[in-house]
């Protein structure tokens, strides 16, 4: 560490002490404040509500629809994505060749715009003339329905299946149908976000010391299974922990494919947060709303990010 | 390790990933082909990847009173100049490429000499600032992006270039980085530099820069892509100025009809907007995943 003791200091923290003043705290405090409001943009005056957006959010059912959308889509979208990325770093960690080639295929998602990829979604699940529902009816009567309907299994009735409905009246209308909406979005969700699970799985599987793995089979752990549960799930604790976390922060700011496809709909099934501050705050002109919405936010992303720390700082200990 | 004669146990992890694949793939697909073909070819699900490539005669072009042969041009080419003609695409890239480097370049200026400062300097209060830093890196942008809306606008800011630009000009993950980057950097360099009679200014830019170039480039690679990608933000500050629209914005408004019409056009759109990140993904992968997951250090 440096000695020097300068005043230049001063000068060179300054633009940056007052830029996270104005544009990181102060919209905190802001949106605190308002949120006890009915403040509107244009209108010359406000009133304080107490706690009245609160309660709102609490009671009415367009609000309790939200959280339960945007917990929803957390609970779905972090698990899954987690699970397919840890699944696909180990099998492409294991696999002798063309390794690199998943691995960048699977990361081009992240790459892409999303919108632009939602949009593209869209199109490909549009329910008459999308890609996927005109695969599916064309395997319809042949073969491919036969297999899918899973008749063939003696438990199963082939006639109720999934597959035989949609043949007869139609595949889903995945963004029309309450039904499908919130596992497409999610779906859309995980195509996008899997890949960098994946990538940071990768790099935490190259820092498990290969002498653990021999250890572990000198103490009689020989199978896969084993090896995995008693070296390679432990030795990736950290990042796990992080996965989990930044999964989650980015699941709850989830709003590209929810504006550009369902606007919230169908009856607020994908009303996720983001979307709601944007539609009160921005669309309806409901600031003290919005305000409170943001409030609500910011609090579970702050408990999330201490809990992620204090869970950091534990395995630090006995790592 | 089992003597087989054929690699049961490989061949079906292959058969995972390569579905796997498939289905990542899948949309990348659709848009490079929907872009290639007609509208006809898009609505019947037919012609391959490429389509035909038969001429179609655009309608429009003939109703503005041009011969026929005129109008004739094949899918592919139609659908990629309608892409810029339709809307002003060109302008939105230009927009896209305008924000993206001055919200990087802000941040560099803004970041360097305060992770210099809070890393090579001593000064009173300085544990307090670096104190601040990791305090502010608990606040996700996009979860205040309201009030600072409303902050911009109540200035009359909503609807420019400025309003694009401003809220992200404070990186306190680069500040954050390029503090731990410096630590690193040896005393004897800068006080060798302080010998040959360099100001503390002129330190930060003719010796830490160079010194950080790679830890920068990652950095570079994060903030471009996230902000190239943003539809969210832009999407609070730009309410009706066409001329303002990223391209994120410009791909929403471009909206074909649910019926198939525009599809093409469209999807040209969207592959012009998605390919320049694509392509140099491809060609710096090692680059570009690194700083992606730069994230994983905050």
């Amino acid at each position: 560490m440096s000695t020097h003791y300068s005043k230049a200091g001063y000068w060179f923290i300054a633009p940056a002490i007052i830029l996270m003043v104005l544009i990181l705290i102060a919209p905190v405090l802001i949106a605190a404040g308002l949120s006890f409001t009915d403040f509107s943009l244009g209108s010359k005056s406000f009133s304080w509500v107490g706690f009245e957006n609160y309660a709102k959010l609490a009671s009415r059912s367009t609000y309790t629809k939200m959280l339960w959308a945007s917990a929803t889509y957390v609970l779905i979208v972090v698990p899954v994505s987690i699970g397919l990325g840890l699944g696909a770093a180990l099998l492409i960690n294991s696999v002798k060749r063309f390794g690199d080639v998943y691995k960048t295929i699977y990361f081009l998602p992240v790459m892409a715009a999303l919108l632009a990829m939602a949009i593209v979604w869209e199109f490909s699940l549009h329910p008459t003339i999308g890609i996927v529902n005109k695969t599916l009816a064309s395997g319809c009567g042949t073969w491919v329905e036969a297999l899918f309907s899973w008749g063939w299994l003696p438990w199963v009735d082939g006639a109720q299946s999934w597959y035989t409905t949609g043949c007869t009246d139609g595949f889903p209308l995945w963004f029309g149908d309450k039904k499908y909406t919130m596992w497409t979005i999610c779906f859309i969700g995980i195509w996008q976000g899997f890949g960098f699970n994946m990538v940071l799985y990768l790099a935490g599987l190259t820092s498990v010391p290969r002498e653990l793995y021999h250890a572990a089979e000198m103490d009689g752990a020989v199978s896969g299974w084993d090896q995995f549960r008693l070296v390679t799930w432990p030795m990736l604790g950290p990042t796990t922990v992080f996965v989990v976390t930044i999964s989650t922060i980015r699941s709850f700011q989830v709003f590209d494919t929810v504006e550009a496809i369902t606007q919230g709909g169908p009856s607020k099934s994908t009303y996720v947060m983001m979307y709601a501050i944007f539609e009160k705050g921005v669309k309806q002109n409901l600031i003290g709303m919005g305000s409170a919405i943001t409030v609500a936010f910011m609090a579970f992303v702050l408990i999330l990010t201490l809990v992620q720390r204090h869970l950091i700082e534990r395995k630090v200990h006995y790592a | 390790m089992i003597g087989q004669s054929f690699p049961f146990r490989e061949a079906f992890k292959h058969a995972v990933l390569i579905i796997g694949a498939l289905i990542v793939i899948l949309p990348f697909y659709v848009m490079t082909s929907y872009s290639l073909k007609s509208q006809s070819e898009i609505t019947t699900n037919t012609g391959g990847f490429f389509g035909a490539q038969e001429k179609g005669v655009d309608e429009y072009c003939v109703k503005l009173g041009n011969p026929r042969s005129a109008c004739e041009e094949t899918p592919a080419i139609f659908n990629y100049t309608q892409a810029f003609k339709k809307a002003p695409l060109l302008r939105y890239l230009l927009n896209g490429v305008i924000v993206t480097a001055s919200i990087f370049l802000i941040q560099v200026v803004i970041a360097l000499p305060c992770a210099y400062a809070l890393s090579k300097l001593r000064f009173w209060g300085r544990d307090a600032v670096f104190g601040l830093v990791m305090f502010c890196l608990l606040i996700p942008v996009h979860a205040i992006a309201l009030p600072i809306y409303i902050m911009l606008s109540k200035l009359g800011l909503t609807n420019t270039y400025a309003s694009l630009i401003i809220p992200w000009t404070i990186s306190v993950f680069g500040i954050f980085l390029m503090r731990q980057f410096f630590m690193t950097v040896p005393d004897d360099l800068i006080d060798a530099a302080r010998m040959d009679g360099m100001s503390e200014f002129s330190i930060i830019w003719k010796v830490m820069l160079p010194t950080a170039i790679p830890a920068l480039l990652a950095f570079a690679i994060f903030s471009v892509v996230a902000h190239w990608n943003d539809y969210f933000w832009p999407r609070f500050a730009i309410t009706g100025m066409r001329d303002l629209y990223t391209p994120p914005l410009g791909l929403r408004e471009f909206r074909g009809g649910s019926d198939g019409s525009d599809w093409g056009p469209m999807m040209a759109t969207a592959t012009i907007i998605v390919t320049p990140l694509i392509v140099a993904f491809l060609l710096a992968q090692k680059r570009f995943i690194e700083g992606i997951t730069l994230t994983g250090m905050k």
